[in-house]
């Protein structure tokens, strides 16, 4: 038993190493960039750069709205994917059809709707061709504050297929028994969501909350395909920042910010883990 | 008033399954129009004939249902321009390598992963799952620098290589062999099977949909590869579809529908012939054994 467990370790090391080699060993030698004052040649200074960091207009802005981006449709997809899986659990026919068109955006590559993204949203685009219609004046889908819940709208669209997968899963698992107590003791069905439901799928929502994370920061991709690298300040995100860092050269501050989202992560995936473990326990 | 509910709830998904569809509806519809009708839809600058008829201001139209239904488009964008194709086989060559690659070293770093016991084992995994946290941006310059030692900046290896190692197959699989019973390697370790068989003969049959459902979701994800592509690839023809598709709607609208649905037809084939496995792989990644 040993030996098969100890030998084991033979078949972990090729992808272990490739994954050392390719993002833990070069993230390492780009650290050094966070501690210099330009990435060719440059000198020791210290903190200097998370300093500078933290006083600079456009990360903060990239921050901010990044958190806000996710502190906002997270939860907001959680609900509405729980909704629809709760709703889809109750139709007996034509069950997959729902599912499959829930999963659709989830694997249209970003390209394919650029064009459609675009021509909806534009100033002079198909929305505002309605609202004249309405009477109503034009709004600046993607220049205004209004950007944000567009960036909310699209995030929505594309992650909420797989996590509905995920609900529904989960809701499958939750015995009948439960119910059936449930049911017996008179409770309504608000109060049997909250108190069988909802903490039985406790384990199902820790998964979905770091996968709509995940895919949070991949929205990016549709962001910039329609709107350019220097957006509406609304939706200027961390990964703007980040990628305008990374195509300006400039690496000192792109891998600052970097070690800063880092260490974030090193605290989030204890707790996410954390809280797998407690759940599964 | 059951009776009533049931409608209620169909029709309620139905109108959100409408609305999800819509963009790709629209798209499809668009693709089977001819250039004259996708410009009258899509031009906002007024001409001559609205000005004398007092439209001063044009905008943009969603037709479902094309004048003239004409498969014009898609004679332009996959017989007459050559380079199209040309890019599709570039999107194969970064994502069938990097599927079939992440897939291997998935299955085996996953179960090195389960049956390894090592007391820094779940660290070990953090590290992974910190990784895949990550946004992409964060890790453009780790690739670059690696990319730039090993001299295959301008190759597409730069972008494969690090797709296979990809932490978020190895998180895939590594949920979906803990959730296979342990009675099932018991079984087996007493028959006196190797780590090798084991694997083979025990694990992988558990583990169909989760490896189906690892090669779709990395494939959709590599096929469409926008951030990476920018970065590493400075050569026009050696350019994947996405990047090349963005570039042309600004330019040639008249193909840009059949282009668009052209590039999103083998992801969409994949998800209808694979559904369940998808499924069940996503499913898997949640539970616990």
């Amino acid at each position: 038993m040993n030996r098969l467990k100890h030998s084991a370790v033979l078949f972990l090391l090729p992808g272990l190493l490739g994954f050392m080699i390719f993002y833990i060993w070069p993230f390492f030698i780009s650290l050094g960039y966070a501690f210099t004052d330009k990435a060719v040649h440059g000198t020791f200074q210290g903190f200097k750069n998370f300093m500078e960091l933290f006083s600079n207009k456009a990360y903060l802005m990239g921050l901010s709205n990044t958190i806000k981006f996710i502190a906002v449709s997270v939860p907001l997809n959680m609900g509405a994917a729980l909704g629809i899986s709760l709703l889809t659990k109750k139709i007996k026919r034509h069950r997959d059809l729902f599912i499959l068109v829930f999963l659709v955006p989830l694997v249209i590559p970003s390209g394919s709707m650029d064009y459609f993204w675009s021509s909806l949203f534009a100033y002079n685009g198909v929305l505002n061709g309605w609202l004249r219609i309405l009477g109503i004046g034009k709004i600046a889908w993607l220049d205004s504050g209004i950007a944000f819940w567009v960036m909310v709208l699209i995030f929505t669209w594309k992650n909420l297929g797989y996590i509905i997968v995920l609900y529904l899963d989960g809701l499958n698992r939750v015995a009948p028994e439960y119910y059936e107590a449930a049911r017996m003791d008179g409770a309504s069905p608000v109060l049997t969501f909250w108190h069988i439901t909802l903490p039985l799928l406790h384990p199902t929502s820790i998964l979905v909350l770091m996968m709509s994370l995940i895919n949070s920061f991949k929205v990016f991709k549709e962001i910039y395909m329609i709107t350019g690298s220097y957006p509406h300040d609304s939706i200027y995100t961390l990964q703007h920042f980040m990628n305008n860092m990374f195509a300006s050269l400039n690496y000192p501050k792109l891998t600052t910010a970097t070690a800063v989202l880092v260490s974030f992560m090193v605290l989030l995936s204890q707790v996410l883990l954390g809280m797998e473990r407690r759940a599964s326990s | 008033m059951i009776g009533y509910r049931k409608y209620i709830i169909a029709s309620v998904l139905v109108f959100v399954g409408a609305l999800f569809l819509m963009p790709l509806v629209i798209t499809f519809c668009n693709s089977l129009m001819s250039e004259v009708e996708i410009a009258q839809n899509y031009t906002v600058k007024p001409d001559i004939f609205d000005l004398t008829d007092g439209i001063n201001e044009r905008f943009k139209v969603f037709k479902l249902i094309p004048e003239r239904v004409t498969f014009r488009q898609y004679y332009e964008v996959l017989l007459k321009q050559p380079s199209f194709m040309l890019l599709m086989v570039n999107s194969l060559k970064i994502a069938v390598p990097v599927t079939l690659g992440s897939l291997i070293t998935a299955m085996l770093t996953a179960y090195g992963f389960t049956i390894w016991q090592w007391k820094y084992k779940e660290m070990l995994f953090q590290i992974y799952v910190i990784v895949m946290l990550m946004p992409l941006q964060a890790v453009l310059v780790p690739n670059y620098i690696i990319a730039d030692l090993l001299h295959i900046k301008n190759s597409y290896l730069a972008i494969i290589l690090p797709g296979i190692f990809s932490p978020f197959s190895v998180f895939l699989m590594y949920q979906g062999m803990k959730a296979v019973p342990s009675a099932y390697f018991e079984a087996a370790r007493m028959d006196g099977a190797e780590n090798l068989s084991m694997l083979f003969h025990v694990m992988l049959p558990q583990l169909k949909s989760s490896a189906a459902a690892l090669c779709m979701l990395v494939f959709i994800e590599y096929w469409n590869l926008v951030e990476q592509a920018v970065v590493f690839i400075n050569d026009y023809a050696k350019e994947p579809l996405s990047v090349y598709l963005s570039r042309i709607a600004g330019g040639n609208t008249g193909l840009v529908f059949a282009a668009s649905s052209v590039y999103m037809f083998l992801p969409l084939w994949l998800l209808v012939s694979g559904q369940k496995n998808l499924e069940k792989g996503i499913e898997l990644s949640g539970v616990k054994g």
